[in-house]
């Protein structure tokens, strides 16, 4: 090495750190105003048209809602941004991978062996129990199976997710036709995606597991950065890299779970959140992706949900706007990966 | 590094058939061979990038599998052909990743010395903020390599580094190697198709045909008429240049 | 000699089978009694059985064919109807009919269902010709994502104009409502079948790329929109008759071409004749499992096709380079590759 680029290297050494230092405050700047975004919806939410008179009442119905709609904007934003990451690949969504169905098609399957009457499905906190404690089972072994047989091909994996969900809503939907129909009515109402009539219960515990599940695969999450440079590399920094994907794929299976068991099957969400996060930060660090992820799904689920209430007055549900804005989302991101 | 007959298949295919090889440390081997002949299986089965089927790979007096993962990562390092990065990353932020092994996410000091040197060594200086995605090949060959020196391994392995460059960065990434080694004591193990620059600059070459081992030896050993005619199955003249064999071949 | 056996095969199994499902149903019809005269028996043969047999037959044929057809000219095993967005922009024609002429006959539909099944074929395969996936999977995925943004847009005009419940019977495929004089446009399936008879080989000179077709004189784009549109049509009138009926164009093409290769001349007449069987027997299926009523055709198809079709895919991906023959290393190449790196 001449000297030069030993001058050249020492000067470096002090510009460095204070551009990524500036790049940092860049994106915290980002993420403020994401939040205060956030917090005024939020606000909005609450507030906005409130009958004083029963304000405690309306107080404690919308904080509920609220609250749902922040707990599951994270676990969607947050999935979406590791399923992304893993499976390099950024127009893709964890809800390719059929759970959606999987989820319309546990529900339908509780009510439809054990009856509606049934404890285990009249009482809102067994029935959350239950689809959740199902639908991590069965999805894990599933998709574990799969990635075992396909050599972890997640391309495969997808392609075969979806079929498989055509596969859930086919079963499911023979279900409803031989069921009663008196049973069907209680079950349609749980299977539309809705963020009213949440027990608080539910929203705790709901809490309580995205935690304990961040907590416990909080190495592989750190892991992330390093992942997304591909297998070769990630496996020659020393990372374990077909673990760590599993333990990834897992915790993104468990916060889909927790999410669709507590409001119902959501699609196209992740997908909007995932990648306005990504444009909005363009960065690796996935630290501020999920962060960002999350943010803006509270906003994107809040603003929407204010627009169905207080616009079309509960006659056009909020996952229909998603869908439909997601949808045009898509094909704008196909459009400009084409430029590319 | 001992190499004890490895063997790897895929589907009833063999494709590393019982090789066996010492490679030397602080010099520079060559891997060559015709298209299929299992070079680069052998780079990555020694790298732990691909499981092997049978046979030993003894790294440092231990089984390369019973190398805890990070430990390994600070000991050998291995840059293979296909790296497409779909995330915004800068080459300061790829060369940082060099030094996850030691500090993971949080860089210290001396980590950040070490990122800056490597990017000087590749000359990436005025570039080093800007984005992988808008690099020529030549850069981003370039930008990975200093990587794998702000990984700071004794060993690092190469597949087809020459790849899809032009004569002049070719040329360059091989001046480049060559002072890995001779500078900073590397040990460089390196897949090559360009059987001249295997010559020119390195000190031994480990010629593959059909998964086995045709010949390993010196460079002057394997630059022979008859054995490079016998592995590549074309006729080949063999002439000296600064004291050096290069081949000629039609 | 051995390739004709099973030509022969299927067609006796199909004849034998179209037979057997005359007879099957609610109302007992016997031989002995059509032979007497009975009118009312005859009258169910010709007004309700036979017509369903007709239009089963026609939904086999047609989209296994429309499936193979776009998986030849798409270079993609894993294209067809479902995974090409055609089925989801046929039932959005259907609704927009609906919402602009509601007095519209079946015939106003399938128009409407022709012209937007064949734009949004026509659309998809414009995005995926220009966007170069690395691997082959990408494209059915991009295919069933652009299918659910038509499926969402759909529904949010139904959901809107309050149609949800007329347009369910376009979303679920089934036969119940096959009757005289109300399915008559799928018989549309064999002109165009006959059409797709024609031209198979220019389908197969274009799936092997547009300088290939160049050099052998064929006008690659032509020769493409054209099969595209056949494919299209045939889905549309089945659609507008049976509903949606997911994953026929998808497997059974896979499942011949697993026995027979890839050459499209010689799989067209078995890729027929082996989707009549297979719906046929889904049918029989869809009417026994809860008789006397009957589960939609969809239901069936979508259990039993999605099982099939993913102890394919695994079968492939771990047998696909044993079975791989000079014709068919272009198009597994791409394959192969996604799956080792």
């Amino acid at each position: 090495m001449d000297i030069s680029t030993n001058i050249n290297a020492a000067s470096e050494q002090d510009i460095t750190p204070k551009k990524a230092n500036k790049k940092a405050a860049i994106l915290g700047r980002k993420l403020l105003l994401l939040l205060l975004l956030s917090l005024l919806a939020c606000g909005l939410y609450i507030f906005l048209n409130i009958n004083m008179k029963y304000f405690d009442y309306a107080l404690k119905i919308r904080g509920k809602k609220l609250a749902a709609m922040v707990l599951t904007a994270f676990c969607i934003g947050s999935a979406s941004i590791v399923f992304q990451s893993v499976i390099n690949n950024t127009i893709v969504t964890p809800c390719l991978l059929g759970m959606n169905s999987l989820y319309t098609l546990i529900h339908t399957a509780v009510v439809f062996f054990l009856g509606s009457s049934n404890i285990l499905v009249t009482n809102t906190y067994l029935s959350y129990m239950i689809d959740l404690v199902l639908m991590g089972v069965i999805s894990t072994y599933i998709y574990s199976y799969l990635f075992k047989k396909t050599n972890h091909n997640v391309l495969y994996v997808l392609l075969i997710g979806t079929i498989l969900s055509t596969f859930f809503s086919s079963m499911q939907s023979s279900m409803t036709r031989i069921m009663d129909p008196n049973e069907y009515d209680t079950l349609l109402t749980t299977l539309v995606a809705s963020f009213s009539n949440i027990n608080t219960e539910i929203i705790f515990l709901s809490f309580v597991l995205m935690i304990v599940v961040a907590f416990v695969f909080r190495k592989d999450l750190a892991l992330l950065d390093v992942i997304t440079l591909g297998k070769n590399q990630a496996i020659n920094l020393g990372v374990d890299y077909d673990r760590t994907i599993r333990h990834l794929l897992l915790a993104v299976t468990l916060y889909i779970s927790i999410a669709t068991a507590m409001v119902g099957p959501i699609s196209f969400l992740g997908l909007i959140i995932a990648n306005v996060s990504r444009q909005l930060f363009s960065t690796y660090r996935h630290t501020w992706l999920i962060a960002g992820s999350a943010f803006i799904g509270v906003i994107v689920l809040v603003f929407g949900q204010l627009i169905s209430e207080q616009i079309f007055h509960y006659s056009v549900p909020v996952s229909i706007f998603i869908t439909v804005g997601g949808g045009l989302y898509f094909l704008y991101l196909l459009l400009a990966e084409r430029k590319r | 590094m001992l190499i004890h007959n490895l063997k790897k298949s895929y589907n009833s295919k063999t494709v590393v058939d019982s090789v066996s090889l010492e490679i030397p440390k602080g010099c520079v081997l060559s891997m060559i061979g015709p298209n299929g002949a299992g070079k680069s299986t052998v780079l990555n089965l020694i790298s732990r990038l691909i499981a092997r089927d049978a046979g030993d790979i003894t790294f440092k007096g231990k089984d390369i599998s019973s190398w805890k993962n990070k430990e390994l990562a600070k000991h050998l390092a291995i840059l293979t052909q296909s790296n497409n990065v779909q995330m915004k990353l800068t080459i300061r932020e790829l060369v940082a990743f060099g030094r996850f092994p030691y500090s993971g996410s949080q860089l210290t000091a001396e980590d950040n010395q070490k990122i800056d040197e490597a990017i000087a060594y590749m000359e990436l200086t005025d570039l080093s903020d800007r984005f992988i995605d808008e690099l020529s090949g030549g850069q981003r060959q370039r930008a990975y390599i200093a990587m794998v020196i702000a990984q700071d391994t004794e060993y690092i392995l190469l597949d087809e580094p020459t790849n899809n460059l032009d004569i002049y960065h070719s040329s360059n990434m091989m001046k480049i190697i060559r002072r890995l080694c001779d500078d900073l004591g590397k040990t460089v193990v390196l897949v090559l198709h360009e059987i001249n620059y295997a010559a020119f600059y390195s000190d031994y070459i480990c010629a593959f045909v059909n998964g086995q081992v045709a010949k390993f030896g010196t460079v002057s050993e394997v630059m022979t008429k008859e054995t490079l005619s016998e592995i590549y199955n074309v006729d080949f003249e063999i002439q000296e240049i600064e004291g050096k064999p290069l081949s000629i071949y039609y | 000699m051995k390739k004709n056996h099973l030509t022969i095969g299927l067609a006796i199994c199909l004849f034998l089978l179209s037979i057997w499902s005359l007879f099957l149903g609610v109302m007992d019809i016997s031989i002995a009694g059509l032979l007497s005269g009975n009118l009312e028996e005859l009258e169910i043969l010709l007004i309700s059985r036979l017509p369903r047999l007709l239009a089963i037959l026609c939904t086999g044929v047609g989209m296994s064919v429309a499936g193979l057809i776009m998986q030849q000219l798409c270079m993609n095993k894993f294209v067809s109807p479902t995974t090409g967005a055609t089925i989801s922009s046929a039932q959005l024609g259907i609704l927009l009919a609906l919402l602009f002429m509601p007095s519209s006959t079946i015939w106003t539909r399938a128009i409407f269902a022709f012209v937007t099944a064949t734009l949004g074929t026509w659309i998809f395969v414009f995005f995926i010709q220009r966007i170069h996936y690395k691997d082959v999977v990408m494209v059915p995925l991009v295919g069933i994502m652009f299918g659910n943004v038509i499926g969402g847009i759909t529904n949010y005009l139904a959901y809107k104009y309050e149609m949800t419940q007329a347009l369910s019977s376009w979303l679920v495929g089934h036969f119940s409502i096959v009757l005289r004089g109300r399915y008559e446009i799928v018989f549309l399936v064999v002109p165009l079948v006959i059409l797709a008879f024609i031209f198979a080989n220019h389908f197969n000179i274009v799936g092997m790329g547009k300088d290939f077709s160049s050099n052998l004189g064929v006008n690659h784009n032509l020769i493409l929109f054209f099969g595209l549109t056949i494919a299209a049509m045939i889905t549309a009138s089945i659609v507008v008759v049976v509903g949606s009926i997911s994953y026929i164009g998808l497997i059974v093409p896979n499942i011949v071409a697993l026995f027979k290769g890839d050459r499209i001349k010689g799989t067209l007449l078995d890729t027929a004749l082996f989707g009549a069987v297979f719906v046929l027997i889904c049918d029989m299926i869809g009417r026994q499992i809860i008789a006397p009523y009957e589960l939609p055709i969809e239901l069936i198809v979508g259990v039993l096709g999605s099982i099939l079709f993913v102890i394919l895919l695994l079968y492939r991906l771990k047998n696909g380079r044993k079975s791989v023959k000079p014709k068919e290393l272009f198009k597994k190449r791409n394959i192969k590759n996604g799956y080792l790196n």
